[in-house]
């Protein structure tokens, strides 16, 4: 694609520089500026991202507490992950409970919400503004907040469950609560962001297509199984992978809404929790490195694996 | 028999709407109860707190200035707002100019090196933090502005990616205008590319200002003094002080979300559209 415009540039510009030597002269004053352009965001990137990203790397193969000597323990972090620490299977089950139970309701619910913000009636625009404002609100005051809401004895959660005639849950005491809390959570958060996305697909969707089944009898419903959803796939694979590479990373709202450690209990230590416990509260830099790696490597097959369905979805058609 | 049909169909469509309207009215509730049921607890008081009425007999504006009695909160916000400044002019700058070089200059490796850009979007910052807590400890940073501010001030892949994408919608002429007038590729940039560009520096303005002031990770790490400490962190060392004073509370939540809820709304096409760009860059 890259290499088309580029022709389409050159062919159009052409006439403008007649004389190949003020050219070739032009290709030269833009290869020196652009490097100048490039160089400061290009080290930065370099210096901030792909240093740290190599060095996480070198540190997964050694022991080191952040100040001591370097010791160099080979495939040690990996195998003490993956046979000896009995926290891994916990943060591995809470990371894979966490992720369903944040992805699965919030394309369901976004789905609903693109449709409904997706028609053309009088003060759309308004209810578009009202549901992506959890956009602009950080993580830490929503679970500030969503600590309040959920609180056992004065939160409105279970003041609203008590009318009803249901007993106080104790949202975040319960190790198993707790979880249901965080998803909870997470979903209200990430269901504008999805919402925006499948939105965005849905408007590319030719209005034509809709015409012409409903004059073939098609419902609603119908409609939107059978035209929508296929046409906006490729939005929701991208939305499916964003959530789970969201989810598996997540920290910030469990730090703040399980005060930090993954609790109560073992109940939502997820991975986020389990490298920052090692890498700040124990010191364990080279054993937190090994666990980011081993996350990032499933993450970039997931990612890979999406762009390769995607690419053959896109073949087929 | 005409009329009639007419009429019917025409109930159904009013009908349509009028549970359109209640599903939309349903679902704008959702979202915003966390945070009105919040903004009402923060004016509430602490006998108050546990009566599930949404307007507060006694308004009690006072906890907004226990808040700033707690903690400088004053302070917290000063420097979130001049970190916030600062990267997010760095990151529009750089990010411009280097998207622009990736959209209109031509040079060896471009296409090559615009791919690992790409690639490094997809690394998460879990596995860079900890290099990169050891690379700014050694350069002396932590606890300092510094640590906060450089990493971010000479832009990032995705905003280049961003600005870039830009760029290449822009017609040609206009710089070949430039060119022939004798303008250099600098003055094209700055006279010609970036007043046209902005859209796309509103989008990039907007994201990343929400992104630092929402900021959490990589100040707790950072950031141990209260004197250089952003508005989040603050809120988690109240929380873990006064961890039951809801109101107080939620007076700083509110302190922390309406600037920022402020500038959403006045900016959110812009927002959104941001956002729909970085998705789209992701299929």
């Amino acid at each position: 694609m890259t290499a088309t415009d580029e022709r389409a540039v050159e062919e159009t510009s052409a006439p403008a520089s007649p004389s190949p030597p003020r050219r070739s002269a032009l290709a030269r004053r833009q290869a020196r500026a652009a490097r100048i352009f490039i160089a400061p965001n290009l080290l930065a990137v370099a210096v901030f991202l792909v240093f740290p990203l190599g060095f996480s790397l070198y540190l997964s193969f050694q022991q080191w507490d952040l100040f001591g000597p370097i010791r160099f323990t080979g495939l040690g972090n990996f195998r003490r992950l993956l046979t000896a620490d009995p926290l891994f299977t916990i943060a591995l089950r809470n990371t894979i409970v966490f992720t369903l139970g944040t992805l699965l309701p919030t394309v369901a619910i976004s789905l609903v919400v693109a449709a409904a913000l997706n028609q053309r009636v009088r003060g759309i625009g308004f209810f578009r503004t009202v549901m992506f404002l959890p956009l602009a609100v950080s993580s830490v005051v929503m679970a500030v907040i969503w600590r309040f809401v959920f609180d056992t004895d004065n939160g409105p959660l279970n003041m609203i469950l008590g009318w009803i005639g249901l007993g106080p849950v104790p949202w975040l005491v319960d190790p198993n609560w707790a979880m249901v809390s965080v998803c909870l959570v997470s979903t209200w958060k990430s269901i504008p962001f999805a919402t925006v996305v499948l939105l965005a697909a849905m408007q590319g969707v030719p209005e034509d297509l809709y015409e012409a089944a409903k004059i073939d009898g098609a419902g609603g419903i119908r409609r939107f199984v059978s035209i929508t959803l296929p046409l906006i796939r490729g939005a929701l694979s991208f939305v499916f992978v964003i959530s789970i590479i969201n989810s598996v990373q997540a920290f910030d709202q469990i730090y703040v809404l399980t005060g930090g450690r993954g609790g109560p209990e073992t109940g939502t230590y997820v991975f986020g929790i389990m490298i920052f416990q090692n890498a700040f509260a124990f010191g364990d830099a080279g054993y937190a490195s090994a666990i980011a790696w081993l996350i990032f490597l499933v993450l970039l097959s997931l990612t890979g694996a999406q762009l390769w369905f995607s690419r053959r979805n896109a073949t087929e058609q | 028999m005409r009329p009639g049909t007419a009429r019917r169909r025409r109930a159904r469509g009013l009908l349509r709407a009028a549970a359109l309207y209640l599903a939309l009215i349903a679902m704008a509730w959702c979202a915003l109860l966390p945070i009105v049921w919040a903004l009402s607890g923060s004016v509430k008081s602490q006998s108050e707190i546990t009566t599930p009425t949404l307007a507060p007999r006694h308004p009690q504006w006072s906890n907004y200035g226990e808040v700033f009695h707690l903690m400088p909160f004053g302070r917290m916000f000063l420097n979130t707002i001049c970190y916030a400044g600062c990267i997010t002019a760095g990151q529009v700058f750089f990010c411009s100019l280097a998207g622009y070089a990736f959209a209109r200059l031509r040079f060896t490796g471009r296409d090559a090196l615009f791919l690992a850009y790409l690639a490094t979007l997809m690394v998460p910052l879990t596995v860079t933090v900890i290099p990169q807590f050891i690379l700014i400890r050694t350069l002396g940073w932590t606890d300092t502005p510094w640590a906060l501010i450089v990493p971010g001030l000479f832009g990032n892949a995705f905003g280049t990616y961003l600005m870039r994408q830009f760029f290449r919608t822009l017609p040609t002429d206009l710089e070949e205008a430039a060119l022939l007038d004798g303008c250099s590729l600098w003055q094209i940039y700055w006279r010609v590319l970036l007043p046209n560009a902005k859209p796309a520096v509103m989008v990039l303005t907007v994201l990343t200002w929400v992104t630092v002031w929402n900021d959490f990770l990589w100040p707790l790490v950072m950031i141990q003094r209260q004197d250089i400490s952003t508005v989040t962190l603050g809120l988690v060392w109240i929380q873990g002080q006064y961890v039951s004073d809801w109101p107080v509370l939620m007076a700083a939540s509110m302190l922390i979300l309406l600037p920022l809820a402020l500038v959403y709304a006045l900016a959110q096409k812009a927002f959104v559209r941001g956002i729909a760009m970085a998705g789209l860059g992701g299929r």
